[in-house]
């Protein structure tokens, strides 16, 4: 017998109806990229002919000049310690603003001051910060610690404070009834609860900080980013090149170093 | 030991929920609140420990010294010493899950804690073993360390009316103590709590009449915000037909399915730990 048809709704329609939907958002969006494309004077010509510019172009950075080696070291090691010591200002400031945005354990006008600084903390992207804090401060790391350190406290302190909201009220009120005062609760009920997720976060912000911290060294905030920018500037590209090495290095390192750490320390915790 | 007199309660639009409530807790009594959902059970116990408060009329509470707290007017540290005394055991369990049962057993005792030491040092290793001793009470001596998310949730509530006993409470408030459990863990948690009735007054709201009826020692009905009933653990069917309406069918259809005490029903966690010996 012949299934009968339902009379409202048709699987066959509905198929059509998803393949047609599918092609005309594929169709959208390939528009889209083209008239991007077209504006931002993207052309195959110069491509084609950009390749065998870059390959001469690379011929320039090799051999790398490992003389430079020993110079680049000690900017290296402050790039590390920028990305630290942001990290640590950062998580630690971000507490702070976690608690003091999280819905469930604090007062209205806190908690609206506190979301609107991390909004504007979040809307105001590193290397901005660093151009005008290097005006006002001068040149060199402390700068970049300062613009990385907000840049964490934006990020972490969202995170932090969306963690503290995903606890069950329920739980924080029966340490209330107990007798226990705010702080008891935060120590006793937030941050076993949120802690791991803080510190996770904060060793995955520690590998996004490296990175930050060369893209910031190049406009100002030292260590190898400025090596970086300064010996490209001066056409010493072989020495650059030990820059770009000692950059990848670095970054591979403190990813693996990361994902070390958050499995050892903080393993159930999923980013 | 509690008294309460003639509290109301009405939402933010002035729709009221408890409308007169009023009676006296005595030593020795295990008392079960029992009334269809709605009836305003758990905000009448949650004024009982003031974290609720009524719109009129009063909670008293009298401590282990005769001393009388208002838990209506009272705020800051008078109310934190009067939910000192009063212990809570939630439906939810409401511990920390990622903290140890034992940690969650010695949360109990912060209100009793300098914030400064809770804060910086922490608990002694007394408390600790006054706290194991409240856990092997409630036969999980051998969980203590476990993270309590970990637990069945039978476990759980043992961890949570460990908690609620370490704090030395006067009287014992259990809003829907055995709601989340299976009826063999029910039955379980209710003969721990039988005996300490003798020590101090429990309320406890409870949503099965039979077990209210073998195990309380005084029964009251609310509904509709109302007292309907307050007398012996002796409830008839036309009592309940009276205070359920409809629902009791649906309460006794539950019921049917409840296994007697004699039956062995394997709870998940018991059928673990054999496996696993």
């Amino acid at each position: 017998m012949r299934p009968t048809k339902p009379p409202t709704w048709s699987y066959s329609g509905y198929r059509r109806k998803l393949t047609l939907t599918v092609w005309a958002v594929l169709a959208g969006i390939a528009f889209c990229a083209y008239w991007a494309g077209v504006s931002c004077k993207v052309n195959w010509h110069d491509l084609r002919q950009g390749i065998p510019k870059s390959i001469e172009f690379l011929g320039f950075l090799f051999p790398p000049d490992w003389s430079a080696f020993a110079d680049m070291l000690k900017p290296a090691i402050e790039t590390v310690l920028l990305a630290f010591l942001a990290t640590v200002f950062g998580a630690v400031l971000s507490l702070f603003f976690g608690l003091a945005a999280a819905s469930t354990i604090s007062p209205v006008w806190l908690r609206s001051t506190s979301r609107f600084l991390l909004a504007a903390e979040r809307s105001l992207p590193e290397i901005i910060m660093v151009i005008l804090l290097v005006s006002a401060l001068g040149l060199g790391p402390f700068p970049g610690v300062v613009a990385m350190s907000i840049g964490c406290i934006g990020m972490l302190g969202r995170l932090f404070s969306d963690a503290i909201e995903e606890i069950n009220p329920a739980t924080l009120e029966s340490i209330r009834s107990v007798g226990a005062g705010h702080g008891q609760v935060i120590f006793y009920g937030v941050l076993p609860q949120v802690l791991p997720s803080l510190i996770a976060n904060s060793i995955f912000r520690f590998e996004v900080n490296i990175r930050l911290s060369v893209l910031l060294g190049a406009v100002g905030a030292g260590g190898i980013g400025y090596q970086l920018y300064y010996n490209f500037q001066t056409l010493q590209y072989q020495r650059a090149t030990v820059a770009i090495l000692i950059t990848l290095g670095l970054v591979f390192l403190s990813e693996r170093l990361s994902s070390f750490l958050r499995k050892r320390f903080v393993p159930d915790v999923k980013l | 030991m509690i008294d309460v007199r003639q509290i109301t309660k009405s939402t933010r639009d002035g729709i009221p929920i408890l409308k007169g409530i009023s009676f006296t807790v005595k030593k020795g009594e295990f008392i079960g609140i029992l009334g269809p959902s709605g009836a305003g059970k758990t905000l009448t116990m949650r004024c009982m420990n003031g974290l609720t408060k009524p719109t009129s009329g009063e909670v008293i509470f009298t401590d282990n010294e005769n001393n009388l707290i208002n838990l209506t007017h009272c705020k800051g540290r008078e109310l934190k010493r009067a939910r000192q005394k009063i212990g809570v055991i939630f439906q939810g369990f409401n511990l920390v899950k990622r903290l140890s049962a034992i940690d969650n057993v010695l949360i109990g005792q912060l209100g009793n804690m300098n914030p400064l030491r809770s804060i910086f040092y922490g608990f002694t290793d007394s408390e600790a073993a006054q706290a194991l001793a409240v856990l092997e009470k409630m036969r999980i001596g051998h969980l203590a360390h476990r993270q309590t998310g970990s637990l069945s949730g039978g476990e759980m509530q043992r961890v949570a009316i460990a908690r609620a006993l370490f704090q030395n409470p006067v009287i014992l408030l259990a809003d829907e103590p055995i709601a989340n459990l299976d009826p063999t863990n029910a039955r379980k948690i209710m003969k721990l709590l039988q005996p300490l009735a003798q020590e101090m007054p429990i309320i406890g709201v409870f949503h099965q009449p039979d077990v209210i009826m073998e195990f309380c020692t005084r029964i009251i009905a609310i509904k509709d915000g109302r007292i309907v009933r307050d007398g012996d653990n002796k409830l008839t069917h036309d009592e309940l037909v009276d205070l359920y309406g409809a629902e009791l069918n649906e309460i006794e259809t539950a019921q049917r399915s409840t296994p007697t005490p004699n039956e062995t029903h394997q709870t998940p966690d018991l059928v673990i730990q054999r496996l696993s010996a």
